[in-house]
């Protein structure tokens, strides 16, 4: 049995051997993407379903991306990730073509909120799509659910006298002044005007009052957590965090707010540079599977197009993270809440 | 030409090249970098780059907004009351070190100093854990009987930067008083018992003096290092602990202003400087009067 094993794994390491070798002589795609975006088995299937080769680049940060696409001018990828807020910089360099969707057959199966993509703000311009979502979670609400009732459904509970010093904010100017935008209902929590950014600077000093501590990675709010009387956490790091004080046994529960929830969104886009196109659509159009977009979820925590996840429910509002208009401001701000006593 | 009495020419080569190295390393290492800081304070930045003109903005700012100042000196402040504490828990202990005899002294000077193997970030985790409302602290204080219920009073706040800034800093304080006192040549301290003093009078006149110099330095090692740290106040100081580390943090961080943050440093470093000065001083002058 076990030795029947064996052999098979060495064969088909052989044959993997063979495929990576053999493709490599004809043109590879080559994919530039986050950690956990192209893992080896769905590279595997996708090369056996497709015949087409793939090299995949993993970077770690938004401006390594940026980096390498500008640095070849897109010569040197044919797909890549992106988010929805450092699309539009791509767009306007012109380092990415536009993406025919009639092409991508499970597009048209996605969850109807990535349906219409011009709904989707940040992917199109002029009418043409360039980033095709893939990949998201919500920045959401934690609650105790013994300590916080009834449940909560705006952000609006941050500021409850009732829970003073039992809230974990985290810790940056730009995440709190949109946030807080949204929660005073303004219609474009990015692009603030200088009464709308005095009257969020208000409040936030008043957010600060209530505040426990404001946290900045999500091992440092569950340390916090479990020490400490804390009954809502303004949830930075979305499902992951969620998922990793649920499993050191803390009651909680995860909203998003009724009145939105800040959302980042990571698309595939096809570069200036592509050198087969047809192949491109078709890794987008494998990546939007059910299959892959399901285990995507399962392995990362993040949600997907595709299939239902707890990142957010059919009818929750998000608000897709974009570039704000003076980040030194905000954050120069941000330091003036945190000095006033 | 190599007479006798005269360096040959090779080996005062070689000793010229050791002495150029000798003195390129600090040049390249140290004052490099801290001339390109300096230079760095006097840029400024516009949409997230920075402009390489020379002005005197950043340090204008500093004195004219209403935020930098105030948290500047309540920073100091706390750094001198660390300093203080500091000071007043080690210098027991260092006496006591100096009383044992033998292996018994350094076997426990070392353990003194084992925290300082541990990391730092271990260490200011493990003490908030045990400040926090469910912490230890507090578990112990209402199992005592001492307190009715757990207290907010050491749980983020500019006491939880004092409690774990001067238990992370101690063994920099126990250290040069242990080397001071351990110096005091112990015929004096005979003398001075031949000569009819009582222990306390001993001690004030002879012991203290003479180890006044290992105060002040221990006095200036504390309060540099809780000065320039930014990581404690960040993880213990909550809402209401803000100090100059944090502000200095983001501008290097989230707000991307480097020069400004370059000119905040240099206002640090003033005020880091002076405090050495003033401990050297103190400690060379005591020091070779013996």
């Amino acid at each position: 049995m076990g030795l029947k094993k064996l052999f098979l794994r060495m064969a088909a390491i052989g044959l993997g051997i063979g495929l990576m070798t053999s493709a490599a002589l004809a043109a590879n795609l080559r994919v530039l993407a986050w950690d956990g975006y192209a893992d080896p088995d769905w590279v595997k299937d996708f090369t056996a379903a497709t015949g087409v080769g793939v090299d995949v680049v993993f970077i770690g940060s938004d401006d390594e991306i940026w980096a390498k696409i500008k640095g070849s001018e897109g010569q040197d990828f044919d797909v890549f990730a992106v988010n929805t807020a450092q699309l539009q910089r791509y767009i306007k360099a012109d380092l990415v073509s536009p993406i025919d969707v009639t092409k991508l057959a499970n597009q048209k199966e996605v969850l109807p909120r990535f349906r219409d993509l011009t709904a989707v703000s940040g992917v199109t311009k002029d009418g043409k799509v360039y980033g095709i979502p893939f990949c998201f979670d919500s920045i959401g609400l934690i609650y105790d659910t013994d300590k916080v009732k009834p449940a909560p459904t705006s952000m609006s509970v941050l500021w409850d006298p009732a829970y003073k010093g039992k809230v974990l904010a985290y810790d940056n100017g730009e995440h709190n002044f949109s946030f807080t935008a949204l929660t005073l209902g303004y219609q474009d929590p990015f692009n603030l005007n200088e009464e709308q950014m005095a009257a969020v600077k208000a409040k936030l000093v008043e957010l600060k009052r209530n505040v426990l501590s404001f946290y900045t990675t999500a091992d440092e709010a569950q340390q916090i957590y479990q020490n400490n009387d804390v009954a809502l956490i303004w949830a930075n790091y979305g499902q992951q965090q969620v998922k990793a004080l649920q499993k050191i046994g803390a009651h909680v529960a995860y909203v998003n707010p009724s009145e939105g929830a800040l959302a980042w969104l990571d698309n595939w886009v096809i570069s200036k540079g592509v050198r087969d196109n047809a192949a491109a659509e078709k890794w987008i159009d494998f990546m939007l599977s059910k299959k892959v977009s399901g285990e995507l979820s399962e392995r990362t925590g993040f949600g997907n197009t595709v299939t239902e996840t707890g990142s957010a429910g059919g009818n929750d509002k998000l608000v897709w993270l974009n570039n704000v208009e003076d980040p030194l401001k905000r954050s120069d701000m941000w330091n003036e809440i945190k000095a006033t006593p | 030409m190599s007479g006798p009495g005269t360096i040959p020419l090779a080996e005062r080569r070689w000793s010229l090249l050791v002495t150029a190295l000798a003195f390129a390393l600090p040049v390249v290492f140290v004052l490099v970098p801290l001339a390109i800081f300096l230079g760095y304070s006097f840029f400024s930045v516009d949409q997230g780059t920075i402009v390489h003109t020379l002005s005197l903005g950043n340090y204008f700012r500093f004195f004219t907004d209403p935020i930098f100042l105030p948290v500047f000196w309540n920073t100091i402040v706390l750094c001198l009351s660390v300093a203080a504490i500091c000071i007043l828990l080690a210098y027991p202990a260092a006496y006591f070190l100096t009383t044992l005899k033998g292996r018994w002294r350094y076997a426990l000077l070392m353990l003194l100093l084992v925290p300082l193997l541990m990391s730092y970030v271990i260490k200011i985790y493990a003490i908030r854990s045990i400040l926090g409302l469910n912490g230890f602290l507090n578990k112990a204080l209402v199992g005592l009987g001492i307190l009715q219920e757990p207290s907010t009073l050491f749980v983020f706040n500019m006491n939880a930067i004092l409690l774990t800034l001067t238990l992370l800093l101690i063994p920099f304080a126990i250290l040069p008083i242990f080397l001071s006192l351990e110096r005091i040549p112990q015929v004096l301290l005979r003398a001075s018992d031949d000569l009819g003093a009582s222990g306390l009078q001993t001690f004030l006149r002879i012991t203290l003096p003479l180890s006044l110099p290992g105060v002040a330095s221990a006095a200036s090692f504390v309060f540099v290092l809780a000065i320039g740290d930014f990581l404690t106040p960040q993880m213990v100081g909550g809402i209401s602990g803000f100090t100059f580390g944090r502000i200095l943090y983001s501008q290097f961080g989230t707000a991307y202003n480097w020069p400004f943050g370059a000119a905040l440093s240099v206002a640090l470093a003033v005020v880091v400087i002076a405090a050495i000065l003033v401990g050297e001083r103190f400690g060379r002058n005591r020091g070779t009067a013996i």
